[in-house]
This record gives structure tokens, C-alpha cells and sequence, in this order.
């Protein structure tokens, strides 16, 4: 079995790995070969993920691994894309690893790593220890769901123990991922607290673990930065390096995503329009889930002609939701006081409970109706609860709920836009 | 079931509560959990509040005979203002008056003895599921007056977030459409038991979504029995009659059915980590019932949450 030495190369948060860190050298003089590995190891593929089996080797890969992660902190907000990115690339690197020492005769060594985060037994233990007998069909059936993942209808001996459950991890050490949405209860086959898995599983499951494990040590950082001022040089440097090997995604100019998503701002009433300039501390969550998150989804989807609606009903495309409602949403909890996703992350997937998809980060329109999509509260209301949101003017002395106010501008705008148009004789915009 | 009086409330504090009523998966963190009260049946307006022990409790009890008492499912550090929050009781509440399906026939928002039996069927085929699937095994019933909390204390329920919480639900529910139908533990066991208790008693008037045609529909409800059994024991297959029943019209109905399993419990209660909860012990006065810890569930009759003033009324 591989020397403790060559632990943190799958366990970068691991005891070993923090005695790397312990000694590292200050960033001022952080060798150059360190710097360009934590740039170069987002751009790994396979292979090139591998670590020479050497002490020297591996302190290269830990402090590569951390200049990379708090480099992203000082350039990106936790949530963003770069640390999306920098996450997803990390549970690459170490599944890949993972597979290379089991092919290369280092399960041992494989579990060994993992275990302190992931409790794991042999089917056989658990059987054992719980006095259950696991049938042969049910073991069977289990490889074929998991061959089928993999897009698999047939396998050689050769990856047969890769799919084969003979193991099992305990479901408690997996809240994390669920948390994070990285993994589903239901997809898990549970018995009296574990989950009976293959070795393919505990790859994908620990790996996304590191992941997970990354993107709240960047979140971690990125606070303490925030007290810090400004971060190093060399972070920065870094940081701006990573952040410009994010693919891209196409840019829509604020007044094109109006048109895009036929939200009309100009058109939005007064506690709206606060709202969507940010608000202040107490004042957050009732204004970014309970109003906000309503009305632009009611506005932007406009639901009729359903007693029980859900956004399902509605659009056949969830980009409605994730790609032109959230992210207002998200620009507008950013700009309050704290702000709000990032004073409390668990509101991210609240927003999407008021849509109805239930507590989720990644709403799925087959999940639409999971929870009850609410509706934009009255004015009375917000009066009682957010007062300092109502500044009313003429319309509003017309209407009791702001998604009114809302149409009925929209539809005088257009009736206006029409006779404009037409032109006439009375005069008209100057 | 009918509304306590003031004077009904004031004597069962004065003389049938006890503090040792206080279950002792309560009583052991009194002091961290918040404290909420109706006093007069207006809603739970005195909120924040705070005892240190069981005696200062029965003091507020017997003083104020509030018409609702509520403690929180969570612990804080500081309840009085909610703040410091520590871990959270994870919770299904079973509302007898809002299953989706009542074999009784009461009509949503009503209740009778059947639906609180249907709810505790349900309380104990949730349990069932959080032994035998999660390995919880601090799982503590509680008659709420008209329905059921099952409300588990083992540390790393306790420990949950509300998106593992809303997780939760799905699975114990069976609010998903499953991979697999055959494998006889796990999600695909507790979906299959679902699905099929729901199909044995839902009406053609409620599957009418599901299922447009006339002629599909008649010939699912005729053999609703045949199509839950060979569900529940995991042969898909043979639910499917050519020219009959589709597999087109089979998914429609799982997808359907798990929607509606989704009602089965009230989701909010499960993912919000600091609910308040009615108090057990406490008297329900909108129904002149105790809200009480049950130490068995199977025994259990509504009848024994009777409060003393109720029980002499009746003779």
C-alpha cells in the first residue's frame, strides 16, 4: 500500500494535507512551478492528474491545490461560476485518481483516504452487523441500474468489480451532497442507515464530497477576505488567471434580457423597484422570497387559465426560470445589505421553493409543483411586514397587489406605444 | 368535537396536566427551545418566550390556561431570541383533515375516526420506513388533536438542513417516480407500498387527471386491486394489458400518484428548522383534545386523548 504521505492527493482537506499547508511558504515566494500548476490543473485532463509517488510531488499538488482555491476567492463571490468551475474540475481530478490506484492495485490505499469522511463497510460486514441477507437478484438488479447510468448494457470481467455492490456507506455522511443537490435520496438503495453502493459509486460520491468540501473553503475564505481588504498580489494574479479559463457563456445585456424575458422594468411598482435595488438587513427575506421571487416569476410567466398552477404548466423550458428570473433575483439579493446569498445560502434554494420546485439549488421542471408556487403578496401585506418597501404613487391608490399594478402599466403602456404610433393630432411624447 | 371553554381550559391546567405528562425527549431541553402560546384563540401571538425549568412551565399553565401551547422542534442557545440555533427535531406532520384521499369520504378540511385511523396508519408506515430505510431509532409519536407529528430526535436527523429535510419528504412519501421497480429494499420497496396503498383507495374522480380516456380509466378502476398487488410486489409488467393499459398510461399514473403522495404529509412543517409545534400535554382547545405523546401507537384510540372535563360531559 502507498506511504500516508501520498494521502492528500485524494484527500486535500485530510490531516496530511494540512501539514503542508502548515509549512508553506509565504505567498511572496511561493515557487513559479506551484503557481503555474494552480492555473494548469484546471486544464488537466485524465492522466495528467496523476502525482509522482514522491513527497516533493505531492507537496506541489497541496499548495497548488490551495493557492488555486483562494486565488478564486479573491476574484469570485462564492456561488459564482469560477468557483462552480474550480469545484467541478477538483471532483474530476480526483475521480480520475481514485480510478487510476484501484486499476493500479491500491483499493486499500483508495478506502484508506476516504473513510474518514465516508464511514465504508463490505456488504458482507454490514450483512454481519445488521443481520440482513441481501439477495442475489436484488445485487444483480442493482449493477444493471448502475450500468445503465453509465450508458453500459455489457461489461468484461475486467469492470465488473467497478459495478458490482459490494459495498455500502453510511446515508448520514451523505447529507452534505444532498444538501448541495449533488445527489438524490431516492436514486440511493437504503437499508437501516447505509446505502449499498459499487466502487464506481464511492468514487462519484467521493469525489463530489471534495468538491463540495472546496466550494465552502472558497466560501470560507472569500469572508475572511472580505475583513481582510485587499487580497495579495499574487492571488489576484492568479484569480484573474483562473477566472478567464471559465467557458463562456453568451453575454445578454441587461435591456436585451428585458426584451428576452418580456419583463418590462419600467413598468414595475414602487416596493418592486426598492426591492430590486436591495434592501437592508431585516428586511431581506421577506423582500428577495416572498415579494420578489412571486412576482417576477408570476409577471415573467403570466399564468392563466389554471385554478392549480405550476410553472410546468406554463413554460416547457426551465432556462425561464434558471437563466432570466433567477438571476434577477440574484442581482437583486446581491445588492441588499448583507448580501443575501451570501449571509444565508440556504435562501437560494428557498427562492425556488416559492416557485414550487420545493428546496432545491437546481429546479427541474418535472419537479415543478413539489411545493406550492406562492403568489406575489398583497399591498396590505407588505405594509404590515415590510413597510419601509411601500412608497405608493397615483397607480397604486388603484390596485391591492403589485402584480396589478404591473399589468395594468404594461397594458397602458401598450395601449399608449399603439397610439403613438398611429400618431395624431393631439400631441404626444415630446 | 367542539371548542374548550375558558373555564374547561382553566380546570384541566388546575387539575389533569401534569409536568410528568412532559415527554422526556422535551423536558431534557426545555430550556433551549422557544416557547409560544394562543392564550384566547386568536392565534399564537405570544412568541419568544422562554422556561428555564418544568415548574416555571406549570406556573405559566395554570396561570394563564392558554387556549394553544406550541414549543419550537429546534434548540437555540439564546430562545428568547431565537437565536444560537442548534440542531432541529426532524418532523412529519400527518394532518387527518387534509389527506388527499379519504376511503370515509369526509370531505377535505372535515374529520372523522377513520381519518385519524388513516393517519395513523400513515404515522406508523412513515416510521416503518425511517427504521428500517434511515436506521433512526428515536422515533417518538405524538397526537396532535387532529392528526400525527412523528417527530425523530436522533442526532443526525437533528442535524438535517431543510434541503435534505425537503428530500426527505419525497423518499418517505414515495413522491418520486422511482428507476427501478423490483428491488426489494430501499426507495423502490417504500415507492411500491406507496403507490399501491394510494391506487386501492383513490376514486375515479380523482385520477380523472391522470387518465383522459373513458374507457382506460373504467378498466383501471375495475382493477385497481390487481394493478396495486402486481405494483407492490414489483411486477410492473404484468399491470400492462395491451390495447388496454399502456406503458405510456402506467407512467402517467406512478407520476400522477407520486405527485399526490406529496400530500400525504405537510412538507412545510418537515424542511422549516424552527417551526413551533403544539406542545404534548398541552390541550387542543379548538377540539377539546390532549396533544400527547403516545407510547403505543397501535393501541392508540382518540378516545384516550379525551380531556377529564370532556369525558364527564359525555357520562
Amino acid at each position: 500500500m502507498l506511504p500516508d504521505f501520498y494521502l492528500p492527493v485524494l484527500d486535500p482537506f485530510g490531516e496530511e494535507a494540512k501539514k503542508i499547508v502548515g509549512r508553506a511558504p509565504p505567498l511572496d515566494s511561493m515557487p513559479g512551478d506551484v503557481v503555474e500548476m494552480a492555473v494548469s490543473r484546471l486544464r488537466w485532463k485524465a492522466g495528467e492528474s496523476v502525482v509522482d509517488r514522491s513527497p516533493e510531488a505531492v507537496e506541489r499538488e497541496v499548495l497548488s491545490f490551495y493557492l488555486m482555491a483562494q486565488a478564486t476567492a479573491s476574484v469570485s463571490h462564492p456561488y459564482s461560476r469560477e468557483v462552480q468551475f474550480v469545484a467541478e474540475k477538483t471532483r474530476d481530478t480526483i475521480k480520475y485518481r481514485l480510478y487510476h490506484l484501484f486499476r493500479s492495485g491500491e483499493a486499500d490505499f483508495c478506502l484508506k483516504a476516504i473513510t474518514p469522511s465516508m464511514k465504508i463497510l463490505t456488504l458482507e460486514e454490514l450483512s454481519k452487523a445488521l443481520d440482513v441477507k441481501f439477495s442475489e437478484q436484488d445485487i444483480r438488479r442493482i449493477r444493471e441500474l448502475r450500468l445503465r447510468k453509465d450508458g453500459l448494457r455489457e461489461i468484461d470481467d475486467h469492470l465488473l468489480p467497478q459495478y458490482t455492490p459490494l459495498w455500502a456507506v453510511r446515508w448520514q455522511d451523505l447529507t452534505q451532497l444532498l444538501a448541495h443537490g449533488r445527489i438524490q435520496l431516492t436514486d440511493l438503495h437504503l437499508c437501516r442507515g447505509w446505502a449499498v453502493v459499487c466502487m464506481r459509486d464511492i468514487w462519484d460520491l467521493y469525489s463530489e464530497l471534495v468538491a463540495v468540501k472546496t466550494e465552502r473553503y472558497i466560501q470560507g475564505v472569500f469572508e475572511k477576505l472580505q475583513d481582510q481588504g485587499e487580497p495579495h498580489q499574487l492571488l489576484l494574479m492568479v484569480g484573474e488567471r483562473i477566472s478567464r479559463m471559465v467557458p463562456k457563456i453568451p453575454a445578454i445585456s441587461t435591456s436585451a434580457r428585458w426584451a428576452a424575458g418580456s419583463l418590462d422594468p419600467e413598468c414595475f411598482p414602487p416596493c418592486i423597484v426598492s426591492t430590486m435595488n436591495g434592501v437592508g438587513h431585516g428586511l431581506r427575506n421577506f423582500a428577495i422570497v416572498m415579494l420578489l421571487t412571486p412576482f417576477l416569476s408570476y409577471a415573467r410567466i403570466a399564468p392563466s387559465g389554471k385554478a392549480s398552477a405550476k410553472i410546468s404548466d406554463f413554460v416547457k423550458d426551465i432556462s425561464v426560470v434558471t437563466k432570466e428570473i433567477f438571476p434577477l433575483i440574484a442581482e437583486a439579493a446581491e445588492r441588499c445589505n448583507p448580501p443575501l446569498f451570501q449571509a444565508q445560502p440556504q435562501e437560494k434554494a428557498n427562492v425556488f421553493y416559492h416557485m414550487g420546485f420545493g428546496m432545491t439549488v437546481e429546479p427541474r421542471l418535472e419537479e415543478s409543483g413539489r411545493s406550492k408556487w406562492y403568489m406575489v403578496p398583497n399591498c396590505s401585506k407588505i405594509r404590515a411586514s415590510a413597510p419601509q418597501l411601500c412608497k405608493p404613487d397615483e397607480i397604486c391608490k388603484n390596485v391591492k397587489n403589485p402584480l396589478t399594478y404591473y399589468f395594468l402599466r404594461r397594458r397602458e403602456k401598450f395601449r399608449g406605444g399603439k397610439r403613438d404610433n398611429a400618431g395624431g393630432n393631439t400631441g404626444g411624447k415630446a | 368535537m367542539r371548542e374548550a371553554t375558558p373555564e374547561e381550559r382553566r380546570r384541566f391546567y388546575a387539575e389533569e396536566w401534569r409536568k410528568e405528562d412532559i415527554p422526556s425527549f422535551l423536558l431534557h431541553s426545555l430550556s433551549m427551545r422557544e416557547f409560544g402560546f394562543d392564550l384566547d384563540g386568536t392565534g399564537p401571538n405570544h412568541r419568544y418566550l422562554q422556561f428555564i425549568t418544568a415548574e416555571d412551565l406549570a406556573n405559566f399553565l395554570r396561570i394563564k390556561a392558554p387556549y394553544s401551547a406550541f414549543t419550537s422542534v429546534c434548540l437555540y442557545q439564546n430562545p428568547r431570541q431565537r437565536d444560537g440555533w442548534l440542531k432541529a427535531e426532524l418532523v412529519f406532520d400527518i394532518d387527518a383533515k387534509d389527506l388527499p384521499v379519504k376511503p370515509c369520504g369526509c370531505p377535505k378540511g372535515s374529520v372523522c375516526e377513520t381519518c385519524i385511523m388513516e393517519a395513523k396508519r400513515l404515522a406508523m408506515e412513515i416510521s416503518d420506513v425511517l427504521r428500517s430505510d434511515f436506521g433512526f431509532k428515536e422515533i417518538h409519536f405524538v397526537y396532535s388533536g387532529r392528526g400525527f407529528h412523528v417527530r425523530i430526535t436522533d442526532e443526525p436527523a437533528m442535524l438535517l438542513g431543510a434541503s435534505e429535510r425537503d428530500q426527505m419528504i419525497g423518499y418517505v412519501v414515495g413522491g418520486v417516480v422511482p428507476s427501478d421497480f423490483t428491488i426489494t429494499f430501499g426507495y423502490s420497496r417504500v415507492f411500491r407500498n406507496r403507490v399501491a396503498d394510494m391506487l386501492e383507495k383513490i376514486s375515479d374522480n380523482e385520477i380523472r387527471d391522470a387518465v383522459k380516456s373513458r374507457r382506460v380509466l373504467a378498466k383501471i378502476m375495475a382493477e385497481k386491486k390487481r394493478i396495486a398487488d402486481s405494483l407492490k410486489s414489483g411486477k410492473i409488467d404484468e399491470v400492462i394489458r395491451p390495447g388496454e393499459i399502456g406503458p405510456g398510461t402506467v407512467q402517467k399514473l406512478l407520476s400522477f400518484i407520486a405527485k399526490m403522495n406529496f400530500q400525504l404529509t405537510d412538507g412545510k412543517v418537515t424542511v422549516d428548522t424552527k417551526r413551533i409545534l403544539r406542545f404534548p400535554s398541552s390541550l387542543h382547545s379548538g377540539v377539546s383534545r390532549k396533544c400527547m405523546v403516545i407510547r403505543n401507537i397501535e393501541k392508540f384510540h382518540p378516545d384516550d386523548a379525551m380531556p377529564r372535563f370532556l369525558r364527564e360531559a359525555v357520562g
